[in-house]
């Protein structure tokens, strides 16, 4: 398919409203326009962390991994802790779009379109980190089922070979998703922009006019990309969970790993969608559209998804001590007092104790302490990872074998960066994309407004 | 054949608008919505989109796609593994799912950019910058002595404005 002809598009849309423009598409397409100097020096900080991880990343092609910190017997460490952080966060926006949109919860319509792209750029960041971890960057297309005069094939048994499929897929599917609702905002954009950006929307809009055809197939379009992506969003951390629970190793080989990983992700993810969205409503005077009520609603599934993970750690100990196998008492008991306690107890303090606080109405509906408490929860399942794949891999069966991993200032410079290269990319997004689903608002606006109207006659 | 094109605020007004006219005979004309409006798509076109046919199709070809890439390729040169059949329908399953759900997702995309007629280089001449801010619009392509008739009932259900494409 080859795009349209942009200029000869945009020329043929009558540029000027002759009715005022609407005050949704004012206030929503007034976030693209210009940029403070504050704008410009986050992203600046952030593009120049992305250079320095970029910079160590090719140090570290260039020396081998010995430059992380890996020790025997602890060969994944903090790259594979900060992939699987990532696919975390990816999941929110699929889970607002998706399984929100099948429960019609209109309350997504304020924040399902920053939670898809975050989605979209935290599978992104989540994937370089495959690519960072195997060291011999160049061999990396070995995970590829493609045909060689080897005659060899990928490992279709291996949980590795999952995570392939399911990172791809929900990297596409998103990438799918987010542009299917960009359309008609993309149309909205186009009809009011000039010179560069015009070109840009109208080739992106692919021009559309908002038709009946177009609209039905849209809404069809959304419903069956929501009905798909309900069961991908729950399997693509199941089968990162896979990559661990498959295995023996103590404190990973647990059926729970699954749905633990599963509420984690949305947990964490809710968090990273309230510690973005917190600044942006108030840099750009989104009240009016982004309100705390759509805030206290992510508090309780943040709420509720703490309770699950707390559970979770709870039946681990649990299952540890029930079971009676010494490995699996060993490793969780090592867990809380052993050399990585800080980790663990970080974990559990953020994840588990401090979202408590949400049972109570005041704190839900209080935002800054929903923006601190946030940056705690992303912080808390950062250390959760690490907490499973650190602790896990530094103990095994064999007490002779047993190492201390302490991540390197190289993997730290890297993981740092993976934050930067997030909100870098976010940064971007919110001066090229609308932020929020204008058409989406403006289908509640409007329909609001004909009620208010049948209300007077 | 000139057309007409008749402006409104409220969808309801104009899917009822919609009906009438399709009524009376007047079936080409396009409707132009700044949201979706279920009731002013349906009037327009009652059937429902065939993307769930693409879907369906992207579907089926995932998981046939899934087994049979899994399945050969594990035959193709067999590794034995830990005893466990080549073909191994439970790990397998994985990526059938996963395929069912990509080529599903993929095929819904060129689903909506076939039935939606998009891309699109041609924009209608009726279409202005009003429809994509809250206004709604039916243009309806009529015979010459029928445009009074066109007009009177696109006022009829409260058109705030009408007017001749182009004129």
């Amino acid at each position: 398919m080859t795009p349209p002809p942009a200029e000869s598009v945009a020329a043929m849309i009558r540029p000027v409203p002759r009715a005022p423009d609407s005050k949704v598409n004012r206030d929503l397409l007034a976030v693209m326009e210009g940029a403070s100097l504050g704008y410009w020096a986050l992203l600046g900080l952030s593009v120049a962390f992305v250079g320095l991880a970029g910079g160590i990343w090719i140090y570290q092609v260039y020396k081998g991994l010995g430059i992380a910190g890996y020790i025997h017997p602890v060969f994944w460490g903090a790259y594979i802790v900060t992939f699987v952080f990532w696919v975390g966060i990816a999941h929110a926006g699929t889970l607002i779009s998706a399984i929100l949109f099948l429960f019609r919860a209109k309350w997504r319509n304020a924040i399902n379109r920053s939670a898809e792209a975050m989605t979209v750029i935290a599978v992104l960041t989540a994937a370089q980190f495959l690519g960072i971890h195997v060291g011999r960057i160049w061999k990396s297309y070995f995970i590829l089922p493609y045909p060689n005069q080897r005659g060899l094939w990928v490992n279709f048994k291996s949980p590795l070979l999952w995570d392939t499929f399911a990172i791809t897929t929900y990297a596409t599917t998103s990438i799918v998703f987010l542009y299917v609702g960009l359309i008609p905002d993309l149309a909205i954009a186009r009809d009011r922009a000039v010179g560069w950006r015009k070109l840009l929307y109208s080739v992106l809009s692919l021009g559309w006019q908002g038709t009946s055809r177009q609209w039905k197939s849209h809404n069809r379009s959304v419903l069956h990309l929501s009905g798909l992506a309900t069961p991908l969003v729950l399997s693509v951390h199941s089968v990162v969970s896979w990559d661990f629970a498959v295995s023996i190793v103590p404190g990973w080989h647990a059926t729970i790993f699954a749905p633990y990983f599963v509420a984690g992700a949305i947990f964490s993810g809710f968090a990273m969608v309230l510690t973005m969205m917190i600044p942006v409503r108030r840099i750009y005077g989104l009240e009016g559209y982004i309100t705390n009520y759509h805030f206290e609603n992510m508090s309780r599934f943040i709420l509720l998804t703490s309770i699950i993970v707390a559970y979770a750690y709870g039946a681990e100990y649990f299952m540890a001590w029930y079971s009676g196998v010494e490995s699996e008492q060993t490793a969780f008991y090592r867990r809380a007092f052993g050399p990585y306690w800080i980790s663990t107890w970080t974990m559990i303090l953020c994840n588990g104790v401090f979202p408590q606080l949400l049972w109570f109405k005041k704190l839900r509906t209080n935002v800054p302490f929903l923006f601190v408490l946030s940056v705690l929860i992303n912080i808390g399942m950062w250390f959760e990872r690490y907490v499973i794949i650190i602790t896990g891999l530094s103990s095994e069966y064999d007490p002779a074998a047993w190492g201390i991993y302490t991540p390197s200032w190289y993997e730290l410079g890297i993981v740092a960066g993976s934050f930067a290269f997030f909100a870098h990319l976010f940064l971007i997004f919110l001066k090229i994309f609308p932020v929020v689903a204008i058409a989406e608002v403006k289908e509640i606006a409007i329909h609001e407004r004909s009620h208010a109207h049948a209300g007077e006659h | 054949m000139p057309d007409v094109l008749g402006i409104w605020n409220d969808p309801g007004d104009v899917a009822e608008a919609v009906t009438r006219l399709r009524g009376r005979g007047y079936t080409d004309l396009e409707t132009y919505s700044p949201a979706p409006f279920t009731e002013v798509d349906d009037a327009a076109i009652e059937k429902p989109s065939r993307v769930r046919l693409f879907t369906l199709i992207g579907g089926l070809t995932g998981v046939v796609t899934g087994y049979a890439m899994t399945i050969w390729m594990a035959n193709d040169w067999q590794i034995m593994l830990g005893g466990k059949p080549f073909s191994s329908i439970p790990p397998y399953t994985i990526i059938a799912f996963e395929l069912t759900i990509l080529f599903g997702g993929l095929m819904t995309l060129i689903g909506l950019l076939v039935f939606g007629r998009l891309p699109s280089t041609k924009i209608d001449p009726a279409y202005s910058a009003r429809f994509s801010a809250e206004e709604f619009g039916v243009r309806v392509r009529c015979r010459e002595r029928d445009v009074a008739e066109v007009e009177a009932l696109m006022r009829g259900h409260h058109a705030k404005e009408v007017s001749l494409v182009g004129a």
